[in-house]
């Protein structure tokens, strides 16, 4: 039986350390996991118009990230099932997420304790809602370098 | 032949060619247009003669020949032919009596009407009866005409002498563009030129151009160029004043010590000390030879290194056993959490020895500027690189420093305290260039010191 996990990202390399942990963590074999980053969505028709999950998530997901989730990947090879797939979450209240949460069948939560996931001006901090889910949630911490760490020094942030 | 002579020649064939395909476009138009509305106004002629003369219209004929006379003007060398249709006479008579071409008259015969042009005369002319004796007349007038003899040639004068302005304007034009138009870049040659070995810090000024052209942008090129140049320049000179210094820090130590000792007559002990510092001093510059030697043979593309699968685990294994052997303090960590399981993720294709090598230098050197507190490397593997990276909570290198740190014998500005060559880092480097990988380092004083080394997988 498949177990599918949810795990809040801000598609930086430093947060897939609560992947990282979760994975580590969990026993079970055969794990699918959902990345969710949480954005507004755009208010413009034209934006609306054009508006396609895959090229929205290549344009903002940096090689770093990418290569990032290869090493998750064949670190954990044998536990999970498909490939790590990045979800955009575009509401903004709970309903919406019980009804994101839903479509993906998501059992458990995985959250990180003390790592603050950096927004931008387009995206927000889900945890607090995802916290109000009726799910089973774990919180896994690890020690983060604190401040803005610069694109280059990213993929050094899964190595801790 | 130059770009700005090829360049006027282009945009003066190309202004001329239009222009002379305009203007004979125009008299050719004008041309055709003037014998239709002759060869009209002809055939006004013949209707209204064909009115008077044949007594049809007797009422009104004396009228019309005035209407005619007052008001239609004379056409040069006009002449109304009133030719009675006699069955007797042959077309080719009749022409010839009359002096009009026959293909004329024949085509009068089969249609009923007819135009024609003979030398600069045109005729129009048609076949009409008189009502009251029945006889049928060709009813014929022929006229110069004036038009195409006078105002046709005055055009094709004043197209010709258009044509003749705009090409010399044309080409005055085009010379005079592609003369300055080019003015820049000849300004950029010459200033290229001036700069040499002595003069390289001289830069090309691209104020004088808009930022967004294409000018502007060559001058930055260039200047970019020069700035690589002279920081190459510039290590080229570091390395030869650092390395006669590190060359000759051991031999004036030995050429004292012999000195010092050669001064008297020694006891056997004095003897055997000063010795054992001469050893010591030739052995380091053995090492400094011998480690110049590996980063001259690395530094170029040799066909000498022989490259097999290698596993990078392997590698890192031996190298920290090496590293326990010459220095038991050292506290080095392997980290696991991210090996891949597949171990195939893990191999590489290289050379064993250089990337001990390597390995060793970089892993030494972490172990030594941070007085042998833990080491962490981590090995992981996505799905075209194996990455080692390698953690030490060390002095860290000033970020001033950290562009210099490929440089041959440079050290940064904080390792007084530590004994070095600074040769370490560029062989490491020039080693993992020669696998096709890549070494970045990142640090923050008395932080930390990442090095960051990606080697390709080996491809089956």
């Amino acid at each position: 039986m498949a177990h599918t996990i949810l795990v809040p990202t801000d598609l930086r390399v430093a947060s897939l350390n609560t992947l990282k942990l979760a994975l580590d963590f969990i026993e079970e074999s055969n794990v699918r996991v959902v990345l969710m980053y949480a954005e507004y969505l755009d208010s413009s028709i034209t934006d609306l118009l054009f508006y396609s999950r895959k090229s929205r998530v290549s344009n903002t997901v940096t090689d770093e990230f990418k290569e990032a989730l290869e090493i998750l990947r064949n670190r954990f090879e044998g536990k999970l099932l498909g490939n790590i797939v990045i979800e955009r979450f575009h509401g903004y209240n709970s309903n919406a997420l019980s009804n994101f949460v839903d479509a993906h069948k998501a059992d458990s939560v995985f959250l990180p304790k003390s790592y603050q996931l950096v927004t931008s001006s387009k995206s927000f901090n889900p945890i607090p809602l995802i916290s109000k889910l009726k799910l089973p949630i774990n919180y896994m911490d690890w020690q983060s370098t604190p401040g803005n760490i610069t694109e280059r020094e990213q993929l050094t942030a899964l190595f801790t | 032949m130059k770009t700005t002579n090829k360049l006027a020649i282009l945009l003066g064939i190309v202004c001329i060619s239009l222009v002379v395909a305009f203007g004979s476009i125009i008299y050719y138009i004008f041309d055709k247009y003037s014998y239709v509305d002759f060869y009209k106004r002809l055939e006004t002629r013949v209707s209204i003669s064909a009115r008077y003369n044949l007594g049809n219209d007797t009422t009104n004929a004396e009228n019309l020949k005035l209407l005619k006379k007052q008001h239609l003007e004379q056409l040069e060398n006009e002449h109304e032919y009133l030719i009675p249709f006699s069955a007797g006479m042959s077309v080719v008579d009749t022409a010839q009596k009359y002096n009009l071409p026959t293909g004329f008259l024949k085509e009068i015969n089969s249609k009923g009407k007819a135009q024609a042009k003979s030398g600069n005369t045109f005729f129009a002319g048609s076949i009409h009866s008189n009502k009251k004796t029945g006889n049928q007349y060709y009813v014929i007038v022929s006229a110069g005409n004036y038009y195409v003899s006078h105002h046709l040639l005055f055009l094709r004068n004043i197209i010709i002498v258009g044509v003749v302005l705009t090409l010399l304007i044309v080409l005055s034009f085009s010379i005079y563009f592609s003369k300055h138009i080019f003015d820049p870049i000849r300004e950029i040659t010459l200033k290229v030129k001036k700069i040499s070995t002595e003069n390289i810090h001289h830069r090309l000024s691209s104020d004088n151009y808009k930022s967004s052209n294409e000018i502007a942008e060559l001058a930055n090129t260039f200047n970019d160029l020069l700035s690589r140049v002279e920081t190459a320049f510039e290590i080229q000179k570091n390395f030869i004043s650092n390395a006669s210094h590190e060359l000759r820090t051991p031999l004036t130590s030995i050429i004292g010590e012999a000195d010092v000792s050669l001064l008297k007559t020694r006891t056997p002990e004095e003897y055997q000390k000063s010795l054992q510092n001469v050893l010591q001093q030739a052995e380091r510059l053995d090492q400094i030879s011998k480690s110049l030697l590996f980063l001259a043979q690395t530094g170029y593309k040799g066909n000498a290194i022989v490259f097999e699968m290698v596993r990078v685990d392997e590698v890192i294994w031996q190298t920290k056993g090496l590293i326990d052997k010459i220095n038991p303090a050292n506290q080095i960590l392997v980290d696991l959490s991210l090996v891949p399981e597949d171990p195939k993720k893990l191999k590489i294709n290289g050379n064993v020895q250089l990337l001990h090598l390597a390995f060793s230098n970089i892993l030494s050197n972490a172990c030594k500027y941070s007085n042998n507190s833990p080491v962490t490397v981590f090995i992981a593997s996505s799905n075209a690189h194996v990455i080692v990276t390698i953690k030490d909570k060390g002095i860290g290198i000033p970020e001033t420093d950290l562009p210099h740190i490929y440089d041959p014998f440079f050290r940064a500005s904080n390792t007084k305290m530590f004994e070095g060559y600074g040769i370490g880092l560029p062989l490491a480097r020039n080693v993992i260039n020669l696998h096709k990988g890549m070494l970045t380092v990142d640090s923050k004083v008395n932080v930390h010191t990442t090095v960051q080394i990606k080697i390709p997988l080996f491809k089956v």
